[in-house]
């Protein structure tokens, strides 16, 4: 019973994984526990396995050892595809938007459980435009929660850096995650945007229960909206608790500054 | 130059265009809607088209029946090719997709005891053991012209009734392929052509879509397959040669490759510059002899393409914006 519990409130549940690509090893044996509805940011510097550890939580690379446990169910061998289907859904790094479909198809791309994705579909014309309908509707309620209702039937590639991400969070929104995994969402956002975001996922925490796993570069940024920080440096974990212990951490520190002061 | 006003020139380009049209719809909802490059197409109409002389001729079998399997193992042919190569990304498969026509090709130029060899299908024996001839499109042909005869007389022809056959499965075809490309299927399809991993991390099975693509791409041109055989009756390996897939290329870059709706006027052109060519008979052009100016369409094609490529690498109908876009 006690058993159960514990995988109730723990929605993913990373176990010893390790990953290498010939000589490099951007994840070493890194394990953590993420509870649901909770609010988790990994921070390190440039090459310190961020990225990777995503590419092995949504599945785009498999795992050389160790298993990854999402909502109960072992998910460390299966297919991206069907990760995000069970609602761990990632975004990417510098906001990956379709340029060639228009902003509201970017949103209605990501609608799960859509007839008309299926070629059988195709026979079945008044399922798929009712489907249709409502992903339009809904598509349009979330570019209104950002802001870029105007911007619906143009082609995507029109957008600006930033809306690209407030676009690409959107979508990512639009496939009905049970966690989401943000690859730096604020990197290369001007400060004004970066707040926009913030009070975009804060609300999305409280009305939707998403539990939110996010990259980011610089410490600062998340300290005020997360829970809990993770720091990796080097494809290890080297720190991992509130925002305000890993200040006062001297690891933490060397990663980021050099070993400096033990030189000295 | 009278060659152009006489109508049996024009019918003879529509035929031509029809047929190539049909095959050109199949790169487009592969290029066009999903990016895939294959430039092995035309091996899916050698399959379609060899698999219905052998049945015919060898076996027996109605044409249409030959031209139901003919269609199918084109569609098999394009799974098997989906299957083994289509994890490559973008260029490589194109390669392995030319790889793919060309043994194709070669297994057909040296089976001779099943197609024939280089011989061509005249090579292929009967069950009377006699050299392999089959005049069943004749047959169909000729029942369509018979009709035509009593309404307009001697323009009644086998072209004009290969045309009043092929256009209007061309046009149903584009009507079917673009409902086809409205829908959200194709809406991924697109994504995938951009960037497999967004609609992969969205739990979109990509391969299932690039293959289902491959596989419709393929049954468009094992139909043409079926045209050029009702149209030739007779095949030889060399009707299969890579240019062939080029041509197609040539219409769907004329039209826009992301707008299946102008790929019928592309394919007349099309038509018409592959079937003018030789009737070119003004200076300077009249110095060569009328089998050499008949390589003048590759030249033309090429020139055509090109110009293309610098002046409007939209094509006609597409849009220049989508060129555009960063």
């Amino acid at each position: 019973m006690e058993n159960t519990n514990m995988l109730d409130s723990a929605v993913l549940d990373v176990r010893n994984i390790s990953v290498s690509f010939g000589g490099v090893k951007p994840v070493q044996n890194v394990s953590f526990t993420i509870s649901e509805n909770s609010f988790t940011s990994v921070i390190g510097p440039n090459g310190a396995g961020k990225t990777s550890l995503f590419n092995l939580l949504s599945g785009m690379n498999k795992v050389d050892s160790g298993e990854i446990i999402f909502r109960g169910e072992a998910i460390q061998s299966i297919h991206a595809h069907k990760i995000a289907q069970k609602g761990l859904v990632r975004t990417f790094q510098g906001a990956k938007i379709i340029r060639r479909l228009t902003v509201a198809e970017n949103l209605m791309m990501a609608v799960q459980g859509n007839p008309g994705d299926n070629l059988m579909g195709f026979l079945n014309p008044r399922a798929r435009k009712s489907f249709e309908a409502k992903a339009r509707e809904e598509a349009m309620r979330r570019l209104d929660q950002v802001g870029l209702t105007k911007f619906a039937d143009e082609y995507a590639g029109i957008l600006s850096g930033g809306q690209r991400k407030l676009l690409d969070l959107s979508r990512a929104l639009m496939a009905d995650p049970k966690m989401l995994l943000l690859d730096e969402p604020f990197a290369g956002v001007n400060p004004t945007l970066v707040e926009k975001l913030l009070t975009v996922l804060a609300a999305l925490r409280k009305e939707q229960s998403i539990t939110f796993l996010l990259i980011e570069h610089d410490l600062e940024t998340v300290m005020n909206i997360s829970d809990r920080v993770i720091v990796m440096a080097d494809g290890k974990i080297i720190a991992d608790g509130l925002p305000n212990s890993i200040y006062e951490n001297d690891l933490v520190i060397d990663a980021y500054l050099g070993s400096r002061r033990k030189d000295a | 130059m009278e060659a152009f006003i006489q109508p049996g020139f024009w019918i003879f380009v529509l035929a031509l265009a029809g047929i190539y049209g049909v095959f050109s719809l199949g790169l487009q909802i592969q290029y066009g809607v999903g990016g895939i490059m294959n430039f092995g197409h035309v091996g899916m109409m050698a399959v379609s088209g060899y698999t219905i002389a052998v049945l015919v001729i060898k076996y027996q079998w109605s044409f249409w029946w030959a031209a139901l399997l003919g269609v199918v193992l084109a569609a098999f042919l394009g799974a098997l090719l989906g299957l083994t190569t289509l994890r490559l990304s973008g260029d490589y498969f194109a390669i392995a997709s030319i790889a793919f026509a060309e043994i194709v090709r070669y297994w057909i130029l040296n089976s001779d005891d099943i197609t024939g060899g280089t011989q061509g299908t005249l090579a292929i024996p009967n069950p009377d053991g006699f050299g392999g001839y089959t005049d069943q499109p004749d047959v169909i042909l000729n029942w369509i012209s018979d009709r035509l005869y009593p309404i307009i007389g001697d323009e009644a022809s086998r072209d004009l009734s290969m045309v009043l056959v092929v256009w209007p499965f061309f046009f149903l075809f584009i009507w079917i392929s673009s409902r086809l490309q409205k829908t959200s299927w194709a809406r991924v399809l697109r994504a995938t052509r951009e960037d497999d991993d967004v609609p992969r991390s969205l739990g979109k099975n990509v391969f299932r879509f690039r293959l289902q693509t491959l596989i419709i791409g393929s049954v468009f041109g094992g139909i043409a397959g079926v045209f050029w055989a009702l149209q030739f009756a007779l095949l030889a390996p060399e009707d299969f040669l890579r240019i062939v897939t080029f041509y197609g290329w040539m219409i769907l870059i004329l039209a826009g490759a992301s707008r299946v709706k102008g790929l019928f006027i592309a394919a007349i052109f099309f038509g018409f510059l592959y079937g003018a060519t030789r009737f070119l008979e003004f200076w300077p052009l009249s110095l060569l002899s009328s089998p050499e100016r008949a390589y003048l369409r590759v030249f033309l094609i090429g020139l055509v393409i090109v110009l293309l490529m610098v002046k409007r690498p939209q094509g006609l109908f597409g849009k220049r914006q989508e060129m555009i876009l960063e």
